[in-house]
């Protein structure tokens, strides 16, 4: 039952990161056409516009939310690529909680910032 | 009449005899080939007339037994379902099939694939064992329901398509695509309600979530089956059945059994007296 939670999951991740990461490209390397369409986001991609944007909770919340799904897509199917090499429970348990651990420290490691941000 | 023309094709046949050889070797055999000729009755030529030592399985000659997959020019197939001339080649490689260990020469050892396929249960199971092994009724099937299911019936249990794919390969303890798709099989069939037994079979690390959809099984299948659409409706159902979402399979209704039934035929003797 595990298993299938966690492919399940795979694929709402999946979806998640198909409509996340599809306003992040679009903020990111398509201002001129939204600047066609009268939205100005002010050069996206410099150093004032992204501190501005950690400091909005809709877009730290976004990014945030952006990273737990791509961490967990990408962990889960690492994580499934390496099982199929290891024909042993416990090298499985080794591998579940190096993965579980090197994702919180990642998760911790990125999220800082905007959320240090949040509350300057 | 039509002249058919003798080719001669050269069978590269790998020969492995564990108790005299360290491993696998190629051996060459030439053999006249024509028209309409399948690269089993080759095999069968040289067993007769160049090395009796060859060893391959075989039995029924038109792909119904499954019992002569091989890998011919490095593509599983039935020895006995694959002409020479598809091949357009005067040389042809023949090995054992892969991801199967090999007891000599062509044959390849399937008890651990029989074994796997026997775990997911492959026949109906009901609840009540009473009534699955002395029916008081008969189960009516549409045949829009028998549809669902039955290219994957036609299944022979050849071994090929485990050899094909490419998860077998890496992963030793998967489970494969012939069992997931008999899994899938028997789930399906509305007469069925075992699916709680088989669940936890291949809801595992090595079930049917490590099949990453290459397709090399329904590639290869001789029987033109599709392994891998039935994986992917097996992780339909598994996931629909944990989130409590989809539709429920309808249970086949019952009908009452016919009025007038022929007596069953009598067991027959034995032919070998004293055998049990």
């Amino acid at each position: 039952m595990r298993n299938t939670y966690l492919w399940f999951v795979q694929l709402v991740t999946g979806v998640l990161i198909a409509v996340l990461l599809s306003i992040h490209m679009v903020l990111m390397h398509l201002d001129a056409i939204l600047g066609f369409f009268g939205i100005n986001v002010n050069d996206p991609t410099s150093w004032h516009s992204m501190i501005q944007r950690s400091n909005q909770a809709i877009w730290a919340s976004l990014y945030i939310a952006l990273l737990v799904v791509v961490l967990y897509h990408a962990l889960n199917g690492l994580r499934n690529i390496i099982l199929e090499l290891t024909p042993s429970v416990r090298t499985e348990r080794i591998v579940t909680w190096a993965i579980i651990v090197f994702g919180i420290i990642v998760f911790v490691w990125s999220s800082y910032v905007p959320i240090a941000l949040l509350y300057a | 009449m039509e002249k058919h023309e003798t080719e001669l094709i050269t069978f590269k046949v790998q020969r492995y005899d564990p108790e005299k050889d360290n491993e696998p070797h190629f051996r060459e055999f030439t053999v006249p080939s024509s028209r309409g000729m399948t690269v089993l009755d080759g095999l069968i030529y040289i067993k007769e007339n160049l090395d009796g030592s060859l060893a391959f399985r075989t039995s029924c000659r038109m792909a119904i037994c499954g019992s002569c997959g091989m890998l011919i020019n490095n593509y599983p197939h039935l020895a006995c379902h694959t002409q020479i001339e598809e091949f357009r080649s005067n040389t042809l490689t023949i090995k054992p099939l892969p991801n199967l260990p090999i007891i000599k020469d062509l044959v390849v050892d399937l008890i651990p694939f029989f074994d796997t396929h026997k775990a997911i249960k492959p026949y109906i199971l009901r609840h009540d064992a009473e009534e699955m092994e002395n029916p008081t009724t008969e189960f009516a099937q549409s045949p829009q329901a028998l549809e669902t299911l039955l290219q994957f019936t036609y299944c022979v249990k050849c071994g090929i398509c485990i050899s094909a794919c490419p998860t077998s390969a890496s992963d030793k303890l998967f489970v494969g695509p012939q069992a997931l798709a008999q899994c899938y099989r028997y789930c399906a069939d509305t007469r069925d309600e075992g699916e709680q037994e088989r669940f936890p079979i291949v809801d595992t690390d090595h079930g049917v979530w490590h099949c990453h959809l290459a397709g090399a099984c329904s590639e290869a299948c001789p029987k033109g089956l599709d392994p891998a659409l039935a994986i992917q409706l097996l992780k339909r159902r598994v996931v629909s059945r944990a989130i409590r979402l989809g539709r429920k399979q309808q249970p086949s209704s019952k009908v009452p059994p016919p009025t007038q039934t022929k007596p069953k035929v009598p067991f027959p003797e034995f032919t070998v007296k004293g055998a049990k």
